[in-house]
């Protein structure tokens, strides 16, 4: 097998394993897990999109819950002031979120590593009052609930897709995980080719990239408003499948979790990112399991976040890589 | 290589076949209600058992505590009572998604002792779909106790937040120990019932609310909200505030040296344990004098040394929750919803349904719930779903709460 048909063969297959996983688990997992699935659908576009900002572009961002509360907002507002219909809903959110992203981007550039960690998590701080301060449009405080609404498909009686019916719980996972596997192989296409090349010259070295002819200003722009764009789409999501959006929902740990999400899953690769996502899924409701005294989950939590960047420093995709490494004296080629 | 591809492929789309086949199935019809058998009931709810507002555990800890005991003595009709609670960490989104787990996953009989505001309204849709009771939400929103033609199914329990605030304000226009107040108040519903309440009670009054600083309960520190409050030349300080922010009021106040001549904390902060706090070792002046409510017992107040309710109260706690601190008040709380929970339940007897629990919790009338102070009662009615709407006033006084004057009532709008 050739190197590059093996470049190309390995992830799709991979791919459609993970397809095709998804695909039937809500056969074999009761509407509950479903349902916890699909928020590791949402975290999965949260982090895609935040490993093209931070991992490809070497971009840190603790405020990406913030994207993800304009997304949210966007979908919420669109749903109960202008009665659109949830899914329609999601593209606005990504343009919205994607729009603000290329606007914070702009000043953005002027910053690296800390400083820029600091401003993204200033507007994460910002955000929920922020919100607040628009009542009349944000319902301030006490949110927006979607629950029941017409515009919410599935809530109150099952949907029919394709001959089959879904109750509320299957059609929020089958929704969040289409749009999620669509969005993944979206950012694969998009990091491989011209542009994927250009961003991790960014990355490596910005000197390098200039004297290469890449635009540091139109590249790490880009990267801010795609990944924002991203994160608009896991807020939508995140709106839809939690009924209710209010400030308290894109809390600032909410950005946190996600980076933690990215590098649990390993910077600069596609590969890990699910496990990335179950992460910040379960993580915290098996820490709960564990003890329920106080403070005895944040501190479980704690201690497998360390164990795990011990025992894998680059992330879940840094094991797929090592596990697939070929062996010596086989080059591939 | 491609023969390989196709093999896995067409296994693949066996696999596919089989699951999507199997997805339809499931759902059998019940006959009863979930979560209850002859011998159990299943109770749930969430809790902030860890993040910014995980003092208030402490109301799960205890009604859990309580309801233990009572299974210990035999339960209700028969039935034993379990109440599963789980971790919100105080974030609505992961209250929703925590609820979710108890209805459908665990298949809770009703969604017990919530606690939160934004927490109880963010599931109150979801429930009244899925017709499960929102029993006792832990919160003074005047929304649980008066929408209930919107959610016949939700109840309070707790004093309105704006009652609360009413009492401060009638206070303040009859006995005029000051004539121009300044509110410290948290930036969401709690926070604003609380100052509406109060605004209410000083109507018709010459008292008036001179300054109002908000804060998110986000934010690190109110020093410039004080600090504001104090250039207004107020003399009465009121703090609606979370125990963390209630506590920095009173050391800014103190800091900057202003002496207001009253001080208002309410009863979301007011725990004997957060006093002490604030008082920093007694060097604080401005805590002294502080006027609060009080609907329960307090467990440091020297009174209910030898009361029979505090003694089993200290029983219950050593045997059902070791370690846990006896002198913090939500465990007061949670066993007087726990207590009030035993008697409906009795009430409604072996038949236990959801809609003969919704309904027995619509004609509520128990003059004394012992966890409570003496003369308040738990009261409810078809169009009036705010269990406890009585309360008496009590001042900080020499290291400890003393209450004063008689009951104080208010239905709130």
């Amino acid at each position: 097998m050739s190197a590059r048909l093996r470049r190309t063969a390995v992830p799709v297959v991979a791919f459609a394993l993970l397809a095709a996983f998804m695909l039937v688990l809500p056969a074999f997992v009761n509407d509950f897990r479903a349902q916890q699935f699909a928020y590791v659908a949402i975290y999965l576009v949260a982090i895609t999109g935040l490993n093209v900002l931070s991992g490809y572009t070497g971009q840190i961002s603790l405020g990406h819950g913030a994207f993800m509360a304009i997304g949210g907002y966007t979908t919420a507002i669109l749903m109960t002031d202008y009665g659109v219909k949830d899914v329609w809903t999601i593209p606005a959110a990504a343009l919205v979120a994607g729009a603000a992203g290329v606007l914070f981007g702009i000043p953005a550039t002027r910053l690296s590593g800390l400083y820029l960690a600091l401003a993204t998590f200033a507007i994460a701080v910002a955000t929920p009052p922020v919100i607040k301060r628009f009542e009349g449009f944000t319902g301030g405080g006490s949110g927006i609930n979607l629950f029941g609404t017409e515009e919410l498909t599935a809530s109150l009686t099952p949907v029919e897709i394709l001959g089959f019916e879904l109750n509320f719980n299957n059609w929020l996972y089958y929704l969040c995980a289409t749009v999620s596997l669509v969005l993944y192989v979206v950012a694969w296409l998009f990091l491989r080719g011209r542009t994927g090349r250009a961003l991790r010259a960014v990355r490596d070295s910005e000197t390098a990239a200039v004297s290469f002819g890449v635009s540091l200003t139109r590249y790490k722009t880009l990267a801010f408003g795609v990944s924002a764009a991203y994160a608009g789409v896991a807020g939508s999501l995140f709106a839809i499948a939690t009924t209710f959006v209010n400030p308290d929902t894109f809390p600032i740990s909410l950005s946190i979790f996600l980076l933690v999400g990215v590098v649990v899953a390993g910077l600069g690769s596609l590969a890990g990112l699910v496990a990335g996502a179950i992460f910040i899924q379960f993580l915290p409701l098996w820490a709960q399991e564990v003890s329920k005294s106080p403070g005895a989950p944040a501190v479980v939590y704690g201690a497998i976040l360390i164990a795990v960047m011990f025992l894998l420093p680059y992330g879940v995709a840094g094991l797929i890589a090592r596990l697939l490494r070929p062996r010596r004296g086989s080059t591939g080629i | 290589m491609t023969r390989k591809l196709t093999l896995t492929l067409a296994a693949l789309a066996l696999v596919l076949a089989a699951g999507v086949a199997t997805a339809g199935a499931g759902q059998e019809q019940r006959t009863s209600d979930p979560g209850v058998t002859a011998t159990s009931i299943l109770l749930g709810g969430t809790s902030p058992l860890s993040g910014s507002a995980s003092a208030y555990a402490s109301v799960a800890r205890g009604a859990d505590a309580y309801l233990k005991y009572a299974n210990a003595k035999g339960g209700v009709a028969g039935r034993k009572i379990t109440y599963k609670y789980l971790d919100d960490a105080y974030n609505p989104a992961q209250t929703v998604q925590a609820t979710r787990q108890l209805v459908e996953q665990d298949g809770v009989f009703a969604v017990f002792n919530a606690l939160g505001t934004e927490h109880n309204i963010a599931i109150r849709d979801y429930l009244k779909a899925q017709g499960v009771p929102q029993i006792f939400a832990a919160s003074g929103a005047t929304t649980f106790g008066r929408d209930v033609d919107a959610y016949p199914g939700l109840i309070g329990f707790q004093p309105s937040y704006q009652a609360e605030g009413w009492v401060y304000g009638k206070y303040l226009s009859r006995t005029g120990v000051g004539s121009r107040v300044a509110v410290l108040f948290q930036n969401d519903d709690y926070g604003k019932d609380l100052l509406a309440g109060l605004k209410r009670g000083l109507q018709r009054s010459k008292v008036k609310v001179v300054a109002a600083q908000p804060y998110e309960v986000t934010a690190s520190d109110v020093q410039s909200q004080v600090a504001k409050l104090k250039s207004s030349g107020a003399d009465v300080f009121a703090v609606f505030a979370t125990p963390k922010f209630a506590i920095q009021a009173y050391v800014f106040a103190n800091k900057l040296g202003w002496k207001p001549r009253l001080t208002i904390n309410n009863a979301v902060s007011s725990a004997s344990n957060i006093m002490l706090l604030a008082s920093e070792g007694g060097t604080n002046k401005v805590v002294n004098g502080s006027v609060s409510v009080v609907f329960l017992k307090d467990p440091t107040d020297p009174k209910w040394k030898n009361d029979p309710t505090m003694k089993l109260y200290r029983q219950v706690m050593k045997k059902y929750a070791p370690g846990a601190n006896v002198n913090d008040v939500y465990h007061v709380y949670g066993m007087a919803v726990a207590w009030t929970t035993v008697e409906v339940l009795k009430k409604v007897g072996k038949n236990l349904t959801r809609n003969a629990l919704v309904a027995a919790l619509g004609t509520m009338s128990m003059g004394r719930n012992p966890f409570l102070l003496p003369g308040i009662a738990i009261k409810t009615g078809p169009s009036d779903h705010f269990p406890i709407e009585q309360m008496l006033l009590q001042r900080w006084d020499k290291g400890a709460w003393k209450s004063f004057g008689g009951i104080w009532g208010y239905r709130a709008t």
